[in-house]
């Protein structure tokens, strides 16, 4: 077996599982917060990639890598204001049948304005070229999505750490209900963190389109990844999160050099044995979600 | 004029009616207690002045205006600082972080002055919230309430679970909150030493109030007293 094969499949992974990572942070934000588990995250980041390539040709594709993100939290925060803010506090079988007719939505949408082939999304060309020959793989394109991914998650933990909206979102994980009670507007608040999920899963969009190609259906495929990244790093955890994400895309990754027929599955298998080891996930808190 | 007046309010826990009918008044300055025994619909009451379990009926009304429909944060936004049964700390913050939770309003209360009037927090400031002892918890609560600057302070059983010395100290604080010009209603069932603080009474027995009057002259009721503190003595002791 030859170690560059390894290599490339391994970086793969890494690359694959920095998307899950960006899906699923988006996620668990929404669903710590708002007890939402959204179901449409996928379409909005297929929404995120198609604005950046309509938008690029106007733009160019640095000023469309924030932009389609924004507009796509934008779009998500009418979605919240008008839909999903009224299922709040209710059973989650309502909210979870909403955003999975809105995912429906949101696939047709795509198909229905930019058409039911994939699109080829080309960052620019300086970033496509190899950074060796050795390591063909290794493009200077992906390297730079790797960077955006990291400053994403640092911007994000940042603001989780640091910043009174941040504190607030925190403390609302637990108790949403005290932090109302202390003057905190949480319809607002909720709101807000909507908008930063939606615009990690735009962001994941772009980078997406970029690396492969635009299809209606790029979200669908991310997101029951990005759920198991979740799962398996500890509901409520968001550290956990991100290293659930690396570790299912470097698996299955590693996966496809010696049974590439195993690469999807073997995910599955990572949370199967995480949950019998230890319920919780890996960085879970006991008692998050009950 | 009166900090807060509530009138007929009936509310429900789902299909089950709690509160029937409790009408109140807290005056501007004052500290008034409303006592009962354990399920009278003490709690039940504070959540629907404070809107987390909105009344079906009557009406509530704080600094003069109806605040009967309003969402809590609201509500609090106008200056209600409310410390919950339990004192529902932010078991995942750290105390620090637990204190820029609260919305700032202006007002002398900032997390310095906290620290001052609480030294034991200031020693736990990185310490989360988990790892406080009861009376720690207790303090951070009231505090992280003073920080939104309330011109009325609503406590649910300050002194629950807590040491006598503790206990003392948390009273004692309660009365200062009077001095500095807050008006403060407070759930207790230490009879004894909620009456030694407070200017008025309402005792609340399902879902009712049965009594109302001031501190000093229930006080002087010795007999009655004792009944009631002997009911929540005994309470204490069940096992939780």
């Amino acid at each position: 077996m030859d170690t560059q094969l390894i290599l490339f499949n391994g970086f793969n992974g890494l690359i694959v599982g920095a998307f899950y990572v960006l899906m699923a942070l988006g996620l668990s934000l929404i669903l710590n917060l708002s007890g939402v588990i959204n179901f449409a995250h996928g379409g909005f980041l297929a929404v995120g990639g198609y604005l950046a390539y309509t938008l690029t040709p106007y733009i160019g594709f640095w000023p469309s890598l924030l932009v389609a993100p924004t507009l796509t939290a934008i779009l998500g925060v009418v979605i919240e204001r008008t839909m999903v803010r009224r299922l709040y506090g209710r059973d989650p079988l309502y909210s979870l049948l909403l955003t999975f007719g809105l995912a429906f939505i949101f696939e047709d949408m795509t198909r229905a304005i930019w058409g039911a082939q994939g699109v080829p999304f080309a960052p620019p060309e300086y970033l496509s070229q190899p950074i060796s020959l050795d390591l063909f793989f290794v493009t200077y394109y992906r390297l730079f999505m790797m960077a955006v991914v990291f400053i994403a998650v640092l911007a994000l933990f940042m603001f989780l750490r640091y910043t009174r909206i941040g504190v607030r979102i925190r403390a609302g994980t637990l108790d949403l209900e005290t932090v109302s009670a202390l003057g905190v507007n949480v319809r607002a608040l909720r709101t807000l963190n909507f908008a930063v999920g939606i615009f990690l899963a735009g962001l994941a969009g772009v980078l997406a389109g970029g690396n492969l190609s635009l299809e209606p259906t790029m979200g669908a495929n991310v997101l029951m990844p990005s759920f198991v990244a979740i799962i398996v790093g500890g509901v409520g955890s968001l550290p956990g999160t991100l290293v659930g994400g690396l570790l299912i895309g470097v698996a299955a990754g590693l996966t496809s050099v010696w049974f590439p027929s195993a690469s999807e599955a073997v995910i599955y298998v990572i949370m199967a044995v995480v949950l019998l080891v230890r319920p919780r996930g890996l960085m879970g808190e006991e008692g998050v979600m009950t | 004029m009166s900090t807060l007046v509530a009138d007929g309010l009936h509310t429900y826990y789902g299909k089950s009616h709690i509160l029937h009918g409790v009408s109140l008044e807290v005056a501007e300055g004052k500290i008034t207690t409303l006592l009962g025994r354990n399920g009278a619909g003490k709690t039940t009451t504070l959540r629907s002045l404070v809107g987390l379990t909105p009344s079906r009926e009557g009406k509530v009304t704080i600094f003069g205006r109806d605040t009967t429909r309003w969402p809590t944060f609201r509500v609090a936004a106008l200056g209600v600082g409310y410390v919950p049964e339990g004192r529902k700390i932010f078991p995942n913050l750290t105390v620090d972080d637990n204190l820029k939770v609260p919305l700032q309003r202006p007002g002398p209360w900032t997390a310095a002055r906290v620290y001052e009037l609480f030294p034991r927090l200031a020693e736990r400031k990185e310490n989360r919230g988990r790892q406080l002892s009861g009376g720690e918890q207790e303090m951070l609560s009231i505090g992280r309430a003073l920080l939104l600057n309330p011109k009325l302070l609503i406590l649910d059983e300050p002194s629950q679970g807590l040491a006598p010395l503790i206990v003392r100290e948390v009273f004692r604080v309660v009365a200062r909150m009077r001095d500095e010009g807050i008006s403060v209603l407070l759930v207790e069932q230490n009879v004894r030493m909620s009456l030694e603080i407070s200017d008025q009474v309402y005792v609340l027995d399902d879902g009712k109030v049965v009594h109302s009057g001031s501190a000093a002259e229930l006080a002087a009721d010795e007999e009655r007293v004792r009944a009631m503190a002997g009911a929540s003595a005994e309470e204490w002791t069940l096992p939780e």
